[in-house]
Parts: C-alpha cells; sequence; structure tokens
C-alpha cells in the first residue's frame, strides 16, 4: 500500500478510527519526522546505535501513549518532547555507569570515540566542535543542537522545552560563548 | 609556541560531520513500524471476565449487608443486656453449629470479639 501524503489534520481525524486507519496515519507521522528526529537525537548522543536505538523507543512510547495525545500541540512538538525525555533519560544512565574518575586508560576522550566511529566524517575542528558542545549541560546543549545544526525557531523550541524564548536566547548566547572559549583554551 | 585559535562559531559551516549506513532512512520507517507492538495489545485487550469476577460483587455486597446486620444485632443487644437475664429465662439456648459460625466468620468479616457479643446476644 503506498504512503499516504502528510496532512496533519486528516493524520488527526484517522488516529481516532479503526486500528487499520491508526497504523497507517502512524507510518505517516513516523515517515515525516524520523529523519528529523534522528538527527536531534544523534547530535546528542554521537552514537549512529545509540541514536537508532532512542528513535526506535520514542516511536515505541509515542504509539503506546497514542491515546493520550489529544492533539493540543502539533504533532511534531509531541514527537520532539518524546526524543527529549527519551535521550535525557539515556544521558543520564550512561553518565551513571560510567565512572567518575578514569585514569589514563580509562574510558576514551569523544574525540577519540568520533575519531574511531566509521559514522563521524568531521575534520579536526568539527570533532573539537563536537567536544566543546559535550561540555555544556544536557539541556544547554540540546538547545544548541536545535538551533545551530536543526536550524529551529526559537519558538519551536520553546513550546518542546517549556523554556521562554528569552531564557533559550540566553542559553544559545552562553552556549557559543563556551565553546569559543573551549576552542581559545585548545593549544 | 603554538598561536590560540579565535574561532567564531558564526564563521564555522553549520555542517552536519555525520553519516549513517547506507540506505538507512530509507528503511526506517518500515523498520520502526515493524518494531511496533501489535495493535491488539494495546487497544482491543479483551479481559476474561471469569464466573469468580462476575460473582465478587455480589457477595462482598452481601458480606457487607451480614457485617451491618450482625453489628446493629450487637448494638441492640448491648442497649438491651440489662434485660439479657430475662430473655435468658423466657428463651431457648440455641446451639449454633462449628460450620455455621465459620461460614459467618467468613462472610460478615468481623472480629470474635463482635462474635461473641453477637451470639450471646442474639439469644
Amino acid at each position: 500500500m503506498a504512503m499516504m501524503a502528510y496532512d496533519e489534520r486528516r493524520i488527526l481525524e484517522m488516529l481516532h478510527e479503526d486500528d487499520i486507519s491508526r497504523r497507517r496515519a502512524f507510518e505517516s507521522i513516523v515517515n515525516n519526522f524520523s529523519e528529523q528526529l534522528y538527527w536531534q537525537i544523534r547530535h546528542m548522543v554521537l552514537s549512529h546505535d545509540d541514536a537508532n536505538d532512542i528513535l526506535q523507543n520514542t516511536f515505541i512510547k509515542a504509539w503506546v501513549n497514542l491515546d493520550s495525545f489529544m492533539g493540543y500541540s502539533r504533532i511534531s512538538t509531541w514527537l520532539y518532547r518524546i526524543a527529549v525525555n527519551e535521550t535525557l533519560t539515556f544521558l543520564n544512565r550512561q553518565k551513571a555507569t560510567v565512572p567518575i574518575e578514569t585514569d589514563d586508560e580509562g574510558e576514551l576522550s569523544i574525540a577519540e570515540r568520533l575519531e574511531s566511529d566509521p559514522y563521524f566524517d568531521g575534520d579536526q575542528t568539527e570533532q573539537q566542535l563536537q567536544e566543546a558542545i559535550t561540555t555544556l549541560p544536557d539541556k544547554q546543549r540540546m538547545v544548541f543542537n536545535m538551533k545551530y545544526f536543526n536550524e529551529m525557531k526559537y519558538e519551536e523550541i520553546s513550546e518542546i522545552l517549556g523554556t521562554s524564548v528569552g531564557a533559550l536566547k540566553a542559553s544559545f548566547h552562553i552556549a557559543v560563548k563556551k565553546i569559543e572559549e573551549f576552542f581559545n583554551n585548545i593549544d | 609556541m603554538e598561536k590560540k585559535r579565535n574561532i567564531k562559531i558564526e564563521e564555522l559551516e553549520a555542517r552536519r560531520p555525520f553519516s549513517v549506513p547506507e540506505g538507512y532512512f530509507e528503511n526506517l520507517t518500515q523498520e520502526i513500524m515493524a518494531a511496533l507492538p501489535e495493535q491488539e495489545s494495546i487497544y482491543s485487550t479483551k479481559i476474561t471476565v471469569t464466573p469468580w469476577m462476575r460473582i465478587r460483587p455480589y457477595l462482598y455486597a452481601a458480606a457487607a449487608f451480614a457485617g451491618i446486620f450482625f453489628c446493629i444485632k450487637a448494638a441492640v443487644g448491648i442497649s438491651s443486656r440489662n434485660n439479657a437475664a430475662q430473655v435468658a429465662q423466657t428463651e431457648e439456648t440455641t446451639i449454633y453449629s462449628d460450620e455455621y459460625i465459620d461460614s459467618f466468620l467468613e462472610t460478615a468479616m468481623i472480629d470474635d470479639c463482635t462474635m461473641y457479643y453477637t451470639l450471646v446476644d442474639a439469644n
């Protein structure tokens, strides 16, 4: 069966219809948003495998909680919120399992990890930029990635994260300063 | 000594330095859809109603009524305790079988003390 064109109004109607219509509507949602959600997640977790797992979980959560989505927000906002929560949960779990103190032979640095990653094709500056971004607090990092790489509007980010546009602008500005400072401190 | 780099974020090209396995996005929708739990398991889960589930509310209601009935009886009995001796003289003592007491305890959900007063006052 051919994939239906993305029409949010029709999709919202179909989500309240029979099981087959629901599944078709959800397939259209997945088709429309999976790639952009993937990149949002990937910029946060860096590894393709982790991003893929989180993306799958995001859609499973959305599917299972479909009845709780009442259509008060846009579908994209709802999905982003789930993806953000899933990503933050993953990062917190990751921090909890990685020992805080590592010796020279311990954990690989972000730069080393990226260097050995077959799905990272950035140059040295891009590698360092990723390393600088990982030094930011998770939420600030999220804001920076949404704005810088995904070119999202502040209003859109505000809806997803529940933070005011003013606070987001300030957060992005601070993030930029921190990253530039990181570069300036590299010998 | 190497000169420190003065990098401005706006001057960098905001390029994604990541790639994905070949054909990843082409098959992504199908993969995600295949990983979803079956619709039936979420929305159309049929709850099997057992006979016990059917009669349970009636049993509870019966037990509650029995409990209330015996409590009222006990209360009335206590207030008329002064007449107990008179009642004992005029009425015959009833012998309760163990089965009756067991089933009564099970359904009425009262403690031994209330049970004692109930049986004494019933006479």
